[in-house]
């Protein structure tokens, strides 16, 4: 299948064995905008996500500036926030002179997380690279149910319009952390909780549709020949994630209901008898709830959302790696299966995250045990990984530069996951920087790297260009150093006791400013460090407009590919049109062999495509 | 797969069936609604009135999926089944571990190390301000 | 481009696209709900002694309820069969009759049994002694003697399914066990000190007035006025209330009943509040000052309504869903499919009804926990 079609002619001729209705003759907004096709639903999806990943990153962005200069205002956008953001209840700016108060400081870290991990990264892992690259790999002509899928993406566009707005109703944004524990959620006087509420339960029917839709592709649309252990590996990484999606988040959409009802029908689900509100005056409700249900509920989502997140990361790693070493995936089954028990274990390790709330010891113990169980599976995939690297010649490009830097990266973020994993060590480090260094080495230079890496390996795929490899690798050793020049220096900030969501960045224990202060006293050195922490963090902001810039030059400018598979790719999204048409393939493809066979002996070139059905024997 | 039978199964056998699944259901419903009225939970204690309501509400709900819900025919019958009942044996497990130790630790504080928990327990107030009218009562 | 498999089955799984899509669903159908179960034991074994207002329920509409529903998940696989069977006329027969039964479920639960507890009040007291007065009055006695407190305790400990034995510990105090009935009229003083009575409607606008007398410290008192802002006794210059027994007259009660038992209570009434309807011979003034809170049974009374609500809520939603997409399969459209796609169209009868199924197993089970255990 090396035919050399030019992007333009492919939309052509493709269509007539394949159409009862095509897109050929429909209108903008039907081939566009609500369009059932997964490619174009997959593009939509990458685009908002990446656009709410900078949302996202400049809410950081404003909150370091408040940490490393407590009390000083915004430079530029201060003015700018004090005018265009909410007023609190008092009838103030919550950005008085600029300056970012307490108020302001709580929603842009409680809408930080929740933009990253729900409107960020999960839709782009997940929904984006999963809608446009699944299909392809397993040889479908579209996703099982386009309708559904194209519900999905709306209802997550709904979600995100929601979350959007709750910044600029009065009282802002939500301010209980992404986590929203209660009865803080619960009893916080402003609407901004109400919103993310509905936001949520936006975002979970939209994941919810994409899941059922994922699993039942892959169930059902794989090509002739595409027995399970042919299917890539990215496929099976987005297999098990989905049956997360499905399986983890609906006990979230319950709290959320049930939060909600709180809020709106002050109920008391989540409120304990004897709440006090501000004041000496309990609260009048019923009384008779559990706190700890929320965190329960919260948390058998939140553990295999973090599993949502790095799965697909890993898989694309897994893909690009084989791709850029030229070598078959090193231990393809034991990996695959190493996914099933992840999958498995993360239902079953949630309460990790709340040995502090007095959970009996017996729970505890659990809980430990289990963890310390999950990372097994978790070093096999990355030890596959490596292994997959030896003896390779690594082709080095930004897509692969990105995904080797995505294995030791994760690999520190894991390994400083376990002393959070035993409840006598969190009980020191928990709710401290620590925590945070720990999960954003995960997920930063973790997922985001692998989904940069994504994004310079299927661009020329969904273009039909490439993007600028110099200014990709400015890209990448930015990144890479900036990231951990940010994240590295928050391990000693939380050995040192530095908690999170304190928005004078721990001014008030500053041995410094208070030397009377006798607990909890940090010196000098972990109170300047948040200044060049900050500094990284505008060194990283300025290295990613080289990649936004080359993103955007890239579309219509970027070097063309000479054949429809430049990166001399096995898989099937690679035999296709480029970009794949309506319906993807020219001819109904079928599948003769393994997805990695990469420097097979005996083979005429050092790849041979799934559907070449002229292979040695050992392939 | 339900397909394979033909049409005089289904207007014979089937038919029949579901008859007789719709009298199970509503027979098991009667006979819940006059052991409540009979005072099952008062003669015989709360536990077992729950044991027995839950048990003849999963042979209802085991009827429908069998019979109304057509598995019986349906594609890979013994998979589906284990993995419903694994998921309802996850779920008692998870609710004996995080509720169950709750409770346990609530009636026996029998003060040995790991059996007691001192820091939270369900229904439990903080002495003098639990109730609206206790506020101004100063702790002496 | 045609989605393979949309309506056969993929020979090496034996199932079409839209059986697995369904299966999937209901999996995440059963986290969801499994989630609201598990609140429910967690809410309920953690529940205060007194607490779980379970008694309250009507056992009669919730079996009625679930016979209805038994009734149209039967004619739901009925109708597909009759489809199997290329019977158009028997499956719309069988459809229509589901339609209806779902209909008839909705009506009861959003016409009767909700409203109905929406006009229903508990009242709790400041204190024991205001408590004492109150059921003295209302079980005819000159003081809360011995009889009136075997009475008091039958009564209370039957709504909380509950044994004596938390009574006799005393564990809860007399002020928190409620008086129960209908609000139908309420006092206002002005600034002469009289006072004026008001009459209450009780079948129109139920849920507002539940809610302009949840009389709870607004949450959101501290002068921000965001949020739903509520008003209370205080802010209506409320001085007293009127209560009603909820069945009418006194003698209709069920000893399940809090509030009064006999024609004696009767002598309870100081005549100021006789009215037109004679509301003033069997009705009971509470003056606000004794009272520490008035909820209807609404999802704020208590975390066992909270969690009734919010489960046979969704539970009625997913019901209401199911009805519009029933009443879709009927109209002259889904007929033009059917001409054209016959097994197609059968597909969706099949899965819907096993949408329909899952929705009646749910119910299977929050009727027992529900209504009796």
């Amino acid at each position: 299948m090396e035919t050399t079609t030019q992007p333009d002619v492919a939309h052509e001729d493709h269509h007539e064995s394949l159409d009862d209705h095509g897109h050929d003759n429909q209108h903008f907004l039907t081939k566009y905008v609500f369009s059932c096709d997964h490619k174009v639903i997959g593009i939509q999806y990458g685009v908002t996500s990446l656009i709410f990943l900078l949302v996202g990153f400049l809410l950081i962005m404003a909150m370091r500036w408040q940490i490393a200069k407590p009390g000083e205002p915004l430079p530029i956008m201060g003015a700018v926030l004090e005018h265009v953001y909410a007023h609190n209840n008092a009838g103030e700016p919550v950005f008085k002179g600029g300056v970012m108060s307490s108020d302001a400081y709580n929603q842009f870290g409680a809408m930080h997380g929740t933009i990253m991990v729900f409107l960020a990264v999960v839709p782009l892992g997940f929904a984006a690279f999963g809608n446009y690259v699944v299909p392809l790999q397993i040889g479908a002509p579209d996703m099982c149910f386009p309708r559904i899928n194209m519900a999905s993406y709306w209802s997550f566009f709904l979600g995100c319009v929601v979350m959007t707005v709750s910044f600029f109703i009065p009282g802002g944004a939500a301010q209980a952390g992404w986590t929203s524990y209660s009865p803080l959620a619960s009893v916080i006087p402003t609407d901004g909780q109400s919103f993310w509420l509905i936001g949520m339960i936006l975002l979970i029917t939209s994941s919810l549709l994409g899941a059922v839709n994922f699993i039942a592709t892959i169930i059902q649309l794989r090509a002739p020949g595409m027995t399970w252990f042919r299917m890539p590996f990215f496929v099976w990484a987005q297999f098990i994630t989905a049956f997360l999606l499905l399986l983890a988040f609906p006990p979230l959409e319950a709290a959320g209901i049930m939060q909600l009802m709180d809020r709106v029908a002050d109920t008391s689900f989540f409120l304990p008898s004897g709440v006090f509100d501000t004041g000496s005056t309990p609260m009048a409700v019923s009384g008779g709830g559990s706190p700890l249900l929320w965190q329960h509920l919260f948390w058998f989502l939140g553990h295999p959302e973090v599993y949502v997140l790095i799965l697909p990361a890993i898989g694309m790693v897994a893909e690009i790696l084989c791709n850029n070493a030229r070598r078959p995936l090193w231990g393809y089954k034991v990996m695959v299966a190493a996914v099933f028990v992840l999958g498995f274990l993360s239902f079953i390790v949630w309460a990790h995250h709340m040995y502090l709330t007095g959970m009996s010891a017996k729970v505890a113990t659990f809980f430990q045990t289990t963890t310390m169980i999950i990372s097994i599976p978790s070093v096999i995939l990355l030890t596959c990984l490596f292994m997959t690297l030896w003896k390779g010649s690594i082709r080095f490009n930004p897509a692969s530069m990105f995904a080797l830097a995505f294995l030791p990266m994760f690999g520190i973020g894991g390994l400083t996951g376990l002393p959070l994993g035993f409840s006598f060590t969190d009980l020191h480090l928990h709710d401290s920087y620590y925590v945070i260094a720990h999960f954003h080495y995960v997920v930063a230079p973790g997922t985001i790297f692998a989904m940069f890496a994504g994004i310079y390996f299927w661009f020329p795929k969904m273009t039909g260009r490439k993007m600028n490899e110099y200014w990709g690798k400015v890209h990448f050793w930015g990144s890479l150093i900036f990231m951990n020049i940010i994240f590295f220096p928050m391990f000693l900030q939380g050995f040192a006791g530095l908690s999170r969501r304190m928005s004078d960045g721990g001014a008030t224990y500053s041995l410094v400013q208070n030397p009377d202060i006798t607990s909890g006293a940090l010196s000098e050195l972990i109170i300047r460090l948040n200044e060049y922490i900050t500094l990284g963090a505008f060194g990283m902001l300025l290295i990613q407009v080289v990649f936004i810039v080359n993103f955007f030059h890239s579309i219509r400018n970027g070097e063309k590919v000479e054949n429809d598979n430049p990166m001399e790719a096995t898989t099937l999204d690679w035999q296709t049109p480029t970009p794949p048409p309506h319906g993807n393939f020219t001819k109904e493809p079928e599948v003769h062999g393994e997805p990695y066979a990469y420097s097979v002996p005996g083979a005429e070139k050092d790849y041979i495509p799934q559907t070449d059905p002229n292979r040695p024997k050992t392939a | 797969m339900a397909d394979e039978h033909n049409a005089e199964w289904y207007e014979n056998t089937f038919k029949r069936m579901i008859y007789w699944v719709g009298g199970i259901l509503i027979a098991g419903t009667a006979i819940t609604y006059v052991i409540d009225k009979w005072g099952v939970a008062e003669k015989y204690g709360l536990l077992t009135a729950v044991i027995f309501g839950l048990t003849v509400a999963t042979i209802k709900a085991a009827t429908v999926i069998v019979i109304f819900m057509h598995l019986k025919w349906d594609w890979k019958f013994k998979t589906i089944s284990l993995t419903l009942i694994s998921t309802v044996l996850f779920f008692i497990g998870m609710m004996w571990l995080t509720v169950g130790s709750e409770v346990k630790t609530y009636e026996s504080n029998d003060g040995k190390p790991g059996n007691k928990d001192n820091t939270w327990k369900h229904g439990e107030h903080a002495v003098g301000i639990n109730k609206p009218g206790d506020v101004e009562k100063p702790e002496e | 481009m045609e989605i393979p498999y949309n309506s056969t089955a993929r020979p090496d799984t034996g199932l079409y696209n839209g059986k697995v899509g369904v299966w999937l669903f209901l999996a995440s159908e059963v986290m969801l709900f499994g989630a609201l179960f598990s609140a429910y034991v967690l809410l309920r074994v953690g529940a205060e002694p007194g607490n779980w207002s379970m008694g309250l329920m009507s056992k009669e509409v919730g079996a009625f309820n679930t016979l209805i529903l038994i009734a149209s998940s039967a004619t739901v696989v009925l109708a597909w069969v009759s489809l199997k069977l290329k019977d158009w006329n028997g499956y719309r027969k069988w459809k229509i009759a589901t339609v209806i039964f779902a209909s008839m479920f909705l009506t009861v639960k959003w016409g009767y049994e909700w409203p109905a507890k929406f006009t229903h009040y508990d009242v709790t007291f400041v204190d024991d002694e205001a408590a004492e007065t109150v059921f003295a009055n209302v079980f005819g006695q000159d003081s809360y003697n011995e009889e009136c407190r075997e009475k008091h305790k039958e009564i209370w400990s039957a709504r909380y399914n509950i044994d004596g034995k938390v009574w006799d510990s005393g564990s809860v105090d007399t002020k928190d066990k409620p008086l129960d009935g209908h609000i139908v009229g309420y006092y206002t003083e002005n600034e002469n000190g009289d006072r004026e009575h008001h009459k209450v409607g009780k079948s129109f606008g139920v849920y507002f007035w539940s809610h302009a007398f949840a009389w709870r410290h607004d949450k959101r008192n501290d002068g921000r006025t965001t949020g739903a802002k509520r008003d209370t006794f205080r802010e209506k210059g409320v001085v007293a209330v009127e209560i009603e027994p909820a069945h009418g007259t006194w003698d209709k009660h069920t000893e399940k009943h809090a509030s009064v038992t006999d024609r004696r209570y009767a002598k309870a009434d100081d005549g100021q509040a006789t009215d037109a309807d004679g509301h003033g011979a069997h009705t009971i003034t509470v003056e606000t000052s004794q009272i520490s809170r008035v909820s209807s049974y609404e999802p704020a009374h208590s975390t066992f309504f909270a969690v009734y609500y919010t489960l046979t809520g969704l539970h009625a939603l997913h019901v209401f869903g199911g009805i519009l997409v029933m009443i879709y399969h009927l109209m002259p459209i889904s007929r033009r499919i059917y001409e054209s796609d016959p097994e197609r169209f059968t597909n969706r009868i099949e899965i819907i009804g096993l949408f329909w199924h899952f929705v009646d197993l749910v119910w299977i089970f929050l009727f027992p926990i529900l209504y009796l255990f």
